[in-house]
Parts: C-alpha cells; structure tokens; sequence
C-alpha cells in the first residue's frame, strides 16, 4: 500500500492478518499475574453464587404465583434505592482514577480516590440501614418467601460491600505506609476489580428484587 | 513471519481463536437456559404466548439464533484448524502446536453443541409445548 | 524410554547453587515448621493421609451397616444409628474422601508434572488443607456425639427441616459442607493459576500431561458448581435456624428448589469426583503400555466436552417432578451427547493397550479392575434410561449396586492405581508386589462380592436406606454375601495400608523413575528435593521424560534463569504457550494460614451451637489475619517505581 494508508484499508488489513495463521496463533489473554487471575476466578465464583440466588429469586416467585410480593405486601419503593444506586454506581469511578494515579506515581491521587470511595461505599451502607429500618416495620425475613428473598438477597450483597470496603481500608493503610508506586499496585488492580463487581451485583439487584416486581 | 501484525489485528485473531473453542457451547447454554425457561414460565402461567408474542415462535428463536451462533463458531474452528498447522515453516511450532489443538478441540465441542441444539429443535417440533 | 538415571541427564548445576537452593527451600524440621510448611508435597501428602483416615471412618461405618444388614431383624444398630452411620457415610465418601484425595494427588503432582516449585499460592494451600482438615473433624466428630447429620447424602426438604428433623443433625450437615467449600474453592482456583502461570518454558497447551488437563477441568466445574451446593445450604441453614420460609409451602416457599439447586451441584459433582480419577488412569495406563496415550487431542476434548456438558443434565433427577415434557426436551439431549466423550476416552485406553506392550504390574492391575468395574457401572446406568425400568428400580439396591460400580470403579480403583504408582515417588521407597497383587485380587473380589449381589437384591424389591428387613423375601443369601463380601473388601484395603506402612519402613530405595514413565516428575529425584527441580527444564514434547532434547535441558550448561539460585524463586511463563516471563519469590513458611483456619472452625463452631458473639469475633480475627497475610512487603521508593 502507498502513501498514507486510509482508515478503512488498514481495518480490512487487519482482519485478514488476525484471520490468518500468525494472527490466530496470538496468545490472548496473556501476561497477567497470578493476582489477576486469582481474583478473576474468585469474581467468578461468586457471580455465580449470585446467579443461582437471582435464579431462585425467580423460581420461587414464578412457582408462587401472583399476586407478587404476596399477602398484600406493596410493591418495593423505588426513591431510596434509586439514590443508592446513584451512590454505589459512581463509586467504581474514584477507584478507576486511583489506580490509574499510581501507575503514574501520584501516591495522593491513590489516596484520595480510595477515600472516595469508601465514603460513597459507607454511606450506601447507611442508606441500606435507613431502608431497613422502613421495611422492617411492614415485614421481615420470617412473614413470608418474599420477605426472605428481599431480606437474604439485599443483606448478602451489604456483606459484600461491607468486605469491599474493609478491602479499600485496607488499601488505604497499605498506601499510606507507601508500599505502592508505578511498579507495584496490582494489589489495587485487583481490590478494584471487586469492587467493580459488587457494584455490577447492586445493578442486578435493582433489576430483580425492585424493578421486576413492577412488571 | 512474513505478515506484521498490528496490536488490534493480534486481540481479533486471539479472540477469534477463542471463539472458535467456546462459542458453540456457549450458543448451547444460551439456547437451553432460554428456551427451557420461555416454555417454563409461559405454561406455569397458563397462556401460549409471552407478552403477545406466540410462544412456537419464542422457542423456534431461542432454537435457531443460538444454532446459527453455534454454525458460526464451527466455521471458524475449521478454518483456524485448517490454517494453523504445526511444522509449517518458519511460524513459531509451539503456538501453532498449541492453536491447532484448541481447534481442533473446539472443532468437536461445536459439532456436540450444533447437535444438542438439533435434538432440542426435534423435541420441539414433535412435542406440544405445555404437554405435561 | 528406559529409566534414565540422574548421571545420564547430566549433574544439574554447580554444588555452590545447589547449596543456595538448598539453604532457600529446606525448611529446619522444627515443631513450628510442621506447622506452618507450605511446600506443596507436605501438603499433598497430608491431603492424601487425611482423606485416607476419612475414608476409614466412612468405610467402618459401612461394615457396622452391613453387619446390621447380614442377618433379618438384626439388633446391632438401632434405626437412628444406622440413619446417620449411612448418611455419613455417603457424604463423607463425596466430600471427605474422593474430591479432597484426588486434589491431594493434584497437589503433589501438578507441580511436579508442570516442572515448577510450588504451586501459585502456597499459603492458599496450607489453608486449604487446614480447613479440609477442620471441617472433616467438625462433621465426624457429631457422630461420637449423636448429633450427625442423618437426612441422607441429599437431604432432602422437606425432611430435613426443623420441624421433621430438630436438633443439630441437619446443621452440621450445611455448615459442615460450607466449611468445606472454602478448602475446595480455594483449592480449584490454586490449581487453575498454578497450571496458568507456572508451567516450564516451552510447556504448550499441547504438552500438558492429561492429568494436568483433568483437574484443571476439575476445578472450573468447582467453581461453577459448588456455589449452587453453598447456595443452598446457606437457604436451609437460614430456614432451619433463623425462620425465613425458603423451603416452606405454607409460606410461599418450594421444597422442589432443594432439589433444583442440589442436582445442578449433584451431576457434575459425579464428574468432578471421576475426572480426576481418569486423569490417573491416563497417566498410569500408558506407562505400563510402553507407549503415548492414543488420541492425545481427542482426550482432551473429551474431558473439556464432560465438563461443560454434565452442568446440563440435572433435571435427568427430576423426571417425578411434573414440568412441562418440553422443557426436559432441552436438557435431555445433554444426556444423550454427553455419553460419546465418556465413551472417547475408553476407547482411548483400549487403543493404547491394543498398540502398547503390555506389562502386568500392581498400579496397571488397579486400572484393569476399575476398567471392568466402570463398564459395568456405566452398563446399569444405561439400564435406568428406560423409564419403566427406573421407576421400578427408583430407591432399591439396585441403585446402590450401581452407583457404587461407578463410584468404587471410577475412584476407588484409579485412586489405589496412583497410591501404588506414585508412592517410590512420594516416599522414595518401593512397595512389595506381592503383597499389592493380594490386595489388588481381595479388593477386586470383595468389592464385586459386595455390591453385585446387591442388584439382585434390588431386583427383588429390597428398599434401599432401610435398617433392618424381615427374613423370607428372598433376601437373607444375597445379603450374607454382600456383608461377607464387604469384609474382604476391608481385609483387602487394609492390606494396601499395611503395603504403605512395610514401604516406608522397610522398602528398597525407590530409582528416580522406576516405571519408565513419560512426564516430569520422573525427572527429579525421588522422593523430591524441596525446590522440585534444581534446573526448570525446557520442554520440547508432550514426554518430555522420553525425549532427548528436554532431558539435556537440564544437563550442564543450563541457562541461569531456569536455575534461580539466589533466593526462593520460580518461573512465570505466559498462560497458553509457555514463554519464559520472568522470575518471582516464592512466600516462606507461615503459621498465618493455620491461624486462619483455626478462626474459621470457631467461626462455625460459633454458627453451630448459636454463639453468635464468638462467630463474629472469630471472623474479626479470620479478616485480621487475612490483612497481615496480604500486606504488601515494605519496599524502597524506588523498588516501587517512585523516584522521588
Ligand atoms: C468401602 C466399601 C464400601 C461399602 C462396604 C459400602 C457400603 C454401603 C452401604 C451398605 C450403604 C447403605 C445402603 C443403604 O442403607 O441405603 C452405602 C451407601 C452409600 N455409599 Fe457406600 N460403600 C462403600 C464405599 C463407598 C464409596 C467409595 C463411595 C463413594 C465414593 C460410597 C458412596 C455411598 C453413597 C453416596 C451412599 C448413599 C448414602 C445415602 O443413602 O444417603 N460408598 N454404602
């Protein structure tokens, strides 16, 4: 090709390339330490420990049948959890940005951005509490399935955030302590990743136990 | 190694080559979860049709999008079988050793599932649908 | 393909990085290192004692009940004895026996078969045994105290909920099995980075050892399988203790989710226990063909191919259930395909037995009894496909005769083929022929003598999980035979037992590769030095034992980056094809683990007996010490990549 290859002309290139035999022989993924996978399959575990929970939430709803939620329990309120999800969600961003504050060196950026986090990750967790504390006064885990599934399902995933956020506590210590640089962080790649799931998990969670109710 | 390759050229061929082993198991996957559950939930509720839409016509998707997946992932398992073949010149033996082995892998784990989702279409033409 | 010594492989590197190696991997056998050892051999060999000791308790606990069973209206055991004798007898034989000792060979060997020094996480494993270890303990020891789980192997909803079963029975049951789940998991999630990582250089996908490729299967079906087991166990411990309705009609609940949940756990669960174990036969079959295992790809597809498909046959357990036939449409096709990849690999051992030179030694002679076993097995399994059939045959002895041809056959036997096949290289010692050729023809008839007259008995109609029967049904004969049987099944293990005691006190040093066998840990001394391999060798083919140019590689004029003198170090190479990446430190001993899994059995403990308090303050001290664990080791600014 002469010239200045366009746009187009190098895209059609490359997929003949990685088509043919040097480009489907590319080890892909690659260079990852054991951390990385480590923690991968620990995500997918238990993504599948949630799957079989969500799965149960809808076999247990479809074989009770309507009306759903049951013995007149009204249909989830959806302000408070919607301002959670505005808290949690976002939260993933300050960990994106600390890590990649200390691939640059920028110890206070990983600092800060952690900190972050564990705010927004704590006052979710107050959120849960003021959320409870409405709930319990019409039901709880024992009035019926329903209350179970609520109960079981909401709480398992504050157990997780909660052991999300002793990770970022942790974290902060450690970088505190100035153990992290350019070089070595991938304790904060992999503690990110976490947290990146359990906030993937809340979104599931809203799907399921507040918004599928209403359909 | 005559051919450059460029860094997004080497993620697509990694993937396809990915592709190639899993896809067909996965289309499987796909296909049972969804059409057990369309059948499930649509005779558990009473009705033959899920939100309007007939349920034949349901199941007949989640039988065939996943078998054309399932399609797709064969032919690109006999094509990386074909061209990567180890002891081919001046290529790296080792990768290629390793490639032509996870086609080859993949060129049965796609036929299996091509087949599995064959034999649910089959149940699903000769068997009515909410029959107990 | 003779056995090579070590003079013929050359001297490895010079005395001075001997000596390194030595002084950085040799741990001073004090009280404290016994303790805290996280060499993955140790470990593999405690996995190997330990589930061994679980399978003597559940073995005597099948003697009492066949004791029980020798004679109509026996007084032995009392019908609640015998509900928990059996119910521990078949979970501990799942949980305790098979999974943890075939991942106890994985332990000792994957590192060894990769040509590698430990594997990825080495703390993780010490914890994973002390945990196994306590868990075990925690379940067995409510049987002294009559409190054992006594629900049978699934226990089933509504059953065992608290209102049919009160008392603790059911709780050690589901805390017991979630406690495990840790070992197991972190165990799979060991083997998978290890195999990933750690591989020698040159070591491709295409040169891993099958058995390599077979607990790795093993343990992706983990980790997608057990969570649902966890799941569900969580479920009914919270229905049994805390009052959430989950498995409660009355209250919304559905008892056919235990079921749902436990199967899509259960049927691959047959697999995760088997895989491994034909892992072992094809790394045992082959060496004693004097030959490669015919089909090597096809081989792996076959155990790529069960390890996803087997997660589609569950609902095959609940044909009584009354969903849609449709819906079982979808789903039986999975147990009709996933018989040509079992079937693949049979003939891939018949293949190589037919092209190989056959030589009858004790480890081949076990893979012949389970070969006959497993066909068998696999022969009444295909019977219970007629539905008629299986309705009439549904909680007879017919299926305990057949479920024990496929568990005895697929593990048992693959299982004492490794004991005797490895043990020169665990112990460094050789074992008496002769006396493992006893073993092996007591064991065979025993174990036939045993459960075959059990289809009989079946057959006839005598119900499985009863405690006693009443004489003159035509049952009295069959059942003197399988309890006559069942003792020289014992007479037999024991003599494998003794077989292991006489080697290790008396046996004739053991040749570094006394078989003449094709993969690496035939290539390092017996039983192994604590680093593995002075020199990680340079793989070049899928035997690498077998093949020259790999056996030079760890001659004189090693490159110093396979030697990794200075310190605790090993190899990372990239996860498909095995290009060397760079060399890392391995962790040191460390009671850390023990500590961990110490807080984790008052944790349970706590959970248990409704301590609450105690549980929450063990898990307090489960997460500190976990954060000392992974507490980043102090480095230089500019180790880290800070310059200023
Ligand atoms: C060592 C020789 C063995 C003997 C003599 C033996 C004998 C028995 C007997 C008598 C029963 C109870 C039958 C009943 O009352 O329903 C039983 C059940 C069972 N056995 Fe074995 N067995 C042996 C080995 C094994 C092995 C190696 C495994 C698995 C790896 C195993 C797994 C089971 C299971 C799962 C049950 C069902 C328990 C239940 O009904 O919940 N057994 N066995």
């Amino acid at each position: 090709m002469s010239g200045r290859p366009d746009r187009l002309g190098t895209t059609a290139g490359d997929l003949r390339t990685a088509t043919g035999p040097v480009g489907l022989v590319t080890e892909e993924p690659v260079g990852r330490s054991t951390a990385w996978w480590g923690m991968t399959l620990f995500i997918t575990t238990e993504g599948t420990l949630f799957a079989a929970l969500f799965g149960s939430y809808f076999y247990l709803r479809f074989q009770h049948g309507a009306p759903w939620p049951p013995d007149g329990i009204a249909e989830p309120e959806l302000l408070l959890p919607l301002i959670m999800t505005a808290v949690l969600v976002p939260s993933s961003l300050p960990v994106l940005w600390a890590e990649a504050g200390i691939r640059r060196g920028r110890r206070w950026q990983l600092r800060a951005g952690l900190l972050g986090t564990l705010v927004m990750g704590g006052t979710f967790l107050g959120l849960q509490g003021i959320e409870y504390s409405e709930i319990l006064r019409e039901y709880t885990f024992t009035t019926n399935v329903y209350g179970s599934l609520f109960y079981a399902i909401t709480t398992f995933h504050g157990a997780h955030v909660t052991v999300g956020l002793l990770m970022v506590c942790w974290l902060l210590a450690a970088s505190l302590h100035g153990s992290f640089g350019t070089r070595r962080h991938e304790r904060v790649r992999v503690v990110g990743y976490y947290w990146h799931f359990v906030d993937a998990v809340w979104v599931a969670i809203l799907f399921t136990v507040y918004l599928s109710p209403r359909l | 190694m005559s051919e450059r390759l460029s860094p997004r050229a080497a993620l697509v061929g990694g993937l396809l080559l990915w592709f190639a082993v899993l896809g067909g198991v996965s289309a499987w996957a796909v296909h049972a979860l969804a059409a057990w559950s369309i059948d499930e939930l649509a005779c558990e509720a009473g009705h033959d049709n899920l939100a309007g839409f007939p349920l034949t016509g349901a199941i007949a998707l989640a039988v065939l999008l996943p078998a054309a997946g399932a399609a797709a992932a064969l032919a690109a398992s006999v094509l990386a079988w074909r061209r990567v073949r180890p002891n081919h010149g001046d290529g790296d033996e080792r990768s290629t050793g390793r490639a032509h082995l996870l086609a080859f892998v993949g060129l049965w784990l796609n036929t299996l599932a091509l087949a599995m989702i064959a034999l649910g279409g089959v149940a699903a033409l000769v068997l009515p649908p909410c029959q107990r | 393909m003779s056995s090579s010594t070590a003079a013929e492989r050359g001297t490895g590197p010079d005395p001075a990085a001997m000596a390194a190696l030595d002084s950085h991997w040799a741990a001073a056998p004090t009280l404290r290192n016994w303790f805290a050892t996280v060499d993955h051999k140790r470990i593999g060999r405690r996995y190997l004692v330990t589930a061994a000791l679980f399978f003597g308790f559940a073995g005597a606990s099948a003697l009492a009940m066949r004791t029980q069973l020798a004679g109509p209206e026996a007084g032995v055991l009392s019908a609640r004895e015998y509900n928990q004798l059996f119910t521990m007898h078949g979970t501990a034989m799942i949980f305790l026996f098979s999974t943890p000792m075939l991942f106890g060979f994985g332990n000792f060997l994957v590192p060894l078969m990769i040509g590698t020094r430990d594997m990825a996480f080495p703390r993780l494993n010490a914890f994973g045994y002390w945990v196994f270890l306590f868990a075990g303990l925690f379940m067995w020891a409510s049987v002294p105290a009559g409190a054992a789980p006594n629900g049978g192997w699934f226990a089933y909803v509504p059953l065992t909920d608290e209102r049919h079963t009160p008392g603790l029975h059911l709780d050690v049951y589901t805390l017991g099995l979630l406690f495990l789940g840790i070992s197991t998991t972190a165990g799979a999630i060991n083997f998978i980075v290890t195999a990933l990582k750690l591989r020698a250089p040159g070591m491709s996908l295409n040169r891993v050892p099958i058995f390599v490729w077979a607990i790795v299967a093993t343990a992706f079906m983990v980790l997608f399988a057990l969570p649902v087991l966890n799941l569900d166990n969580a479920l009914l411990f919270l229905d049994r203790r805390f009052d959430t309705r989950f498995f409660e009609p009355e209250r919304g609940g559905n008892v056919l989710l235990w079921q749902h949940l436990f199967w899509i756990f259960g049927h691959p669960d047959v697999y995760i226990i088997v895989m491994p174990a034909l892992g072992i036969v094809s790394a045992v079959l082959p060496v004693f063909c004097r030959r490669g295992i015919v089909g090597y790809p096809l081989v792996v597809f076959s155990i790529v191919a069960i390890a996803i498909i087997s997660f589609g046959v569950w609902v095959h357990h609940m044909f009584a259930t009354g969903l849609p036939q449709l819906s079982y449409g979808f789903f039986s096709a999975a147990s009709t395909v996933i018989t040509i990849p079992s079937g693949l690999q049979i003939f891939a051992w018949l293949a190589t037995m037919l092209f190989g030179r056959i030589v009858l030694s004790v480890p081949f002679l076990f893979v012949v009894g389970f070969l006959v076993t497993f066909v068998i097995g696999g022969f009444t399994g295909v019977m219970f496909a007629l539905t008629a059939f299986d309705q009439q045959t549904t909680d007879t002895y017919f299926v305990v005769a057949h479920f024990h041809y496929v568990l005895f056959g697929g593990a048992v036997f693959p299982i004492l083929a490794g004991i005797y096949y490895w043990l020169p290289k665990i112990t460094g010692r050789m074992f008496d022929a002769r006396l493992g050729r006893w073993a092996f023809w007591l064991v065979f008839l025993g174990m036939n003598l045993t459960f075959f007259p059990m289809h009989v008995s079946g057959l006839l109609g005598m119900p499985r999980r009863v405690y006693t029967y009443s004489g003159g049904l035509g049952w009295d004969a069959l059942n003197v035979l399988a309890t006559v049987g069942a003792y020289v099944l014992a007479v037999g293990l024991l003599l494998v037992a003794i077989g292991v005691v006489h080697a290790l006190r008396r046996g004739d040093p053991a040749p570094d590769d006394p078989w003449g066998g094709d993969s690496l840990e035939w290539a390092t001394s017996s039983p192994p030095k604590p680093y593995n391999f002075a020199v990680i060798p340079r793989v070049r083919s899928l035997h690498p034992v077998w093949d020259p140019a790999t056996a030079e590689s760890t001659g004189p004029g090693a490159d110093e980056d396979r030697i990794l003198a200075e310190g605790r170090r090993t190899l990372f190479t990239s996860e498909f094809d095995g290009r060397p990446e760079r060399a890392v430190e391995m962790p040191e001993e460390t009671l850390k683990p023990l500590v961990a899994a110490v807080g984790l059995l008052v944790l349970f403990l706590g959970l248990l007996f409704a301590w609450y308090w105690i549980a929450a303050g063990s898990g307090a001290l489960v997460a500190g010490t976990l954060a000392t664990w992974l507490w980043p080791p102090h480095r230089a600014p500019e180790e880290a990549g800070m310059t200023t």
